[in-house]
């Protein structure tokens, strides 16, 4: 896990399998950047694999802590399999998705695609 | 796979168990044996991939994971059927304990879970078995043969 600072907010890169395992030191990162003052963050998780209930249980909760600052929780998607979990639990209107990192909010390539369409 | 092949299948049921340490580290375990039995199966790519989201779900539904015991996982595959059931002995910590033999299960996102595995697999549940509950799932393989 690594993160980037863009303009627009910082990125949190998940990559590989983001599990039981993976999903304590993800909510760790994103509630010390929350922490730290910004409302709005972004999760690219293009080059996640595997996206199960815990994961996607601590990205609705930062979602929620998101929101409650002012902010959103964005995430960058591109799998289908992760797009798939989005969808079947209901959570791909939940959050802005992008599916790269050039369609996130103020760049020149436009705003966030809807994964229904 | 040939429909002979099917037909073989069906004739036999295999039994593979594994058990191992109820950590979060290891979970991927119990996905990495589902998916290899599925691949033996002749499940296709979508169906594994289905398959292993829905074990790992099975694995950590149990809260116990994320605080000790022993995860045994038992997969038996019938024809094109794959039935697989998870239960956790407890361990040494007494809180998680106390959830496995009150039955205890299905974390915080547990209705995540919850529809993942409606969506994932044919059936589902969990029941008390041998004085502690046992979830389990069964998935069948959509196409006869390829």
């Amino acid at each position: 896990m690594s993160q980037v600072s863009e303009e627009n907010g910082p990125i949190v890169v998940v990559e590989g399998e983001v599990d039981l395992a993976v999903a304590p030191s993800l909510r760790e990162d994103l509630e010390a950047l929350l922490a730290a003052g910004h409302s709005t963050l972004y999760v690219d998780l293009l080059g996640a694999t595997f996206l199960d209930s815990t994961a996607l249980g601590v990205l609705v909760t930062i979602r929620e802590q998101c929101l409650g600052a002012g902010g959103e929780l964005h995430l960058i998607v591109s799998e289908p399999r992760i797009l798939k979990v989005l969808q079947i639990t209901g959570l791909a209107s939940a959050f802005p998705i992008h599916d790269s990192r050039s369609q996130i909010p103020g760049s020149t390539n436009g705003d966030a695609t809807d994964p229904n369409e | 796979m040939s429909d002979h092949d099917d037909q073989e299948m069906s004739d036999r049921s295999e039994v593979i168990t594994l058990s191992f340490p109820a950590r979060a580290d290891l979970v991927v375990l119990a996905r990495f044996t589902a998916a290899t039995l599925a691949a033996r199966a002749g499940f296709d790519i979508e169906e594994i991939e289905d398959l292993r989201l829905a074990v790992d779900e099975l694995v950590v539904s149990f809260e116990a994971v994320q605080a000790g015991g022993t995860v045994q996982l038992r997969c038996t595959q019938s024809g094109t059927e794959l039935l697989i059931e998870c239960t956790v002995e407890p361990g040494s910590d007494a809180d998680a304990n106390q959830g496995i033999a009150g039955g205890e299960l299905w974390g915080a996102d547990g209705e995540l879970s919850k529809q993942l595995l409606d969506a994932l697999v044919d059936e589902h549940g969990r029941e008390h078995r041998d004085g502690g509950p046992c979830v389990w799932l069964r998935k069948q393989r959509a196409h006869s043969g390829r």
